[in-house]
């Protein structure tokens, strides 16, 4: 009773110090540590406090490898044709009880399934690997020049990107797998020798491999995914007119027929199958290279129409131009699914 | 001034009776070892190869080598930081959370949270350790104690 009331007054003045004496590295007690355990014993003979018999234990922590390579946000990286230094991330954690080095070795996947689901079809140009310097979480060219992990500290982690170049020529959807993998060593960045289950341990400090498979190596896989704006090109032409049945009149647009004076309607339908937005989309129509027809100056070239169906498209807000024999004009930013139209009219001669 | 004597006693008794308990400490780290038939053996081995994560068991051994009996003894143990406390193999222990200076069952003691509220205690806790024995050690006997731990 008396050492519970004895407790009840010290409970409120509990410092906060016993909160800390519990916090201890995730990675666990360092390498090195001591750990000596001292043990005594008060006793009495003849009724006498005798001087308290004491022994104390000691022993080493030893060095515990364990790791791992994670790519960093579980999604494809999103790439699109001709991109330089297109980079995927990962983040290489040291939850060992030592500061370590670490060797990337950036690789690409052979075909197969990517770690997305994708197939590979192709692999990138200038693969490298490289650390992320400033710890700003992104590929920092010409800053993040560092090609391996440097005194990386316990309960810590570092980002490492691998970088890469994607052809012009790849087109939407295709995927590029890759795969990062990381080799523990000392902090001195040499090759580290650990103890097996065979090794005789000794009192010195050993180094044992607790990562998986056990090996100081693990790795993680991402893939990059082409995705772009892909278009396609339809021209669709109706005849709006014969100029003969009631010229002027709207009986005229009734089933006219394709005659010599008759008005054609010419409509490009540019079609965005792919999964960006297309800008800056010029399309042009060289009339030299159509035989037997005139431009139309009465009806201004219109963008950014819809096709209505079949071959009757509306004619859009904007408008295109004629010049040497050539219709053009810009359509607005064409999202993915989207379709885009120029609309313009020739006679037939 | 009784407190005076006492010490005087005892500072004289001592090298009269010269260590008459004997005390040793031993630490092993358990380990599970698969047997060629897949069964598991746990076995204690030196505390040579030690990582973070390993149990080890702390073995107390205390013997009166002296020509008379030893009684009210008390044995006293501090954790190692670097070891979290998890269990007496006999449960007979009082512990202190603060480094010695209060004590009790562990499931008397409470640690300030940093919201100024109370938590039960944990094995985890544990600064130190004591068995108050309060039998009479009679002269050639011996005993154990042992206790658990976790490297942190």
């Amino acid at each position: 009773m008396t050492s519970k009331l004895k407790f009840l007054v010290a409970a409120s003045t509990l410092p906060a110090v016993i909160m800390n004496a519990s916090s201890a590295y995730a990675a666990g007690t360092l390498v090195g540590t001591d750990i000596t355990n001292n043990v005594s014993v008060a006793y009495q003979v003849g009724g006498v406090s005798q001087t308290a018999a004491t022994d104390s234990n000691m022993f080493e922590v030893d060095r515990k490898i364990l790791f791992t390579v994670q790519e960093d946000a579980n999604v494809t990286t999103s790439v699109v044709p001709g991109e330089q230094n297109a980079y995927t991330t990962f983040v290489v954690s040291n939850t060992s009880n030592d500061t370590l080095d670490f060797s990337l070795n950036p690789t690409q996947l052979g075909g197969g399934t990517a770690t997305h689901g994708g197939t590979d079809v192709f692999d990138v140009s200038n693969l490298e690997v490289f650390v992320d310097s400033n710890g700003n979480n992104q590929y920092d060219f010409g800053v993040d020049t560092a090609t391996t992990i440097n005194d990386l500290a316990p309960d810590t982690s570092v980002r490492v990107f691998i970088v890469g170049d994607v052809a012009l020529t790849q087109t939407n959807g295709q995927v590029a797998g890759v795969t990062l993998s990381a080799t523990a060593l000392n902090s001195n960045n040499t090759a580290i020798t650990a103890a097996t289950d065979a090794t005789a341990n000794t009192d010195g400090v050993e180094t044992i491999f607790a990562d998986t498979g056990r090996d100081g190596i693990e790795s993680d896989e991402d893939d990059f995914t082409v995705s772009t704006a892909s278009l396609t090109v339809t021209k669709l032409s109706r005849v709006v007119r014969d100029n003969l049945n009631g010229a002027g009149t709207s009986a005229d647009a009734t089933n006219p027929k394709a005659v010599p004076g008759a008005t054609v309607e010419y409509c490009i339908v540019v079609a965005n199958t792919g999964s960006q937005t297309a800008t800056n989309v010029a399309v042009s129509d060289d009339l030299s290279l159509v035989p037997d027809v005139t431009f139309d100056a009465s009806f201004t070239p219109a963008t950014d129409g819809t096709v209505v169906s079949g071959n009757t498209c509306t004619a859009g807000g904007g408008t295109g131009s004629f010049a040497s024999n050539i219709v053009s004009g810009t359509l607005t930013n064409i999202g993915a699914g989207q379709t885009r139209t120029l609309v313009f009219r020739v006679t037939i001669d | 001034m009784k407190k005076t004597i006492f010490a005087l006693l005892s500072l004289v008794a001592a090298p009269s009776v010269a260590a008459p308990l004997e005390l040793a400490s031993d630490v092993f780290v358990e380990r599970e070892h698969k047997r060629p038939d897949g069964s598991v053996a746990t076995i204690l081995e030196e505390p040579k190869l030690v990582l973070p994560g390993d149990q080890l068991v702390f073995v107390v051994r205390y013997k009166n080598v002296g020509a008379q009996p030893a009684s009210k003894f008390t044995v006293t143990n501090p954790i190692p930081r670097a070891v979290a406390f998890s269990g007496t193999a006999d449960g007979t222990e009082i512990v202190s959370i603060d480094g010695g200076k209060n004590w009790g069952l562990l499931t008397q003691l409470k640690v300030s949270k940093a919201d100024g509220t109370f938590r039960p205690a944990l094995p985890g806790d544990v600064t130190h350790v004591k068995w108050n024995l309060n039998q009479t050690l009679a002269a050639g006997s011996a005993g154990k104690l042992v206790f658990r731990g976790v490297v942190r």
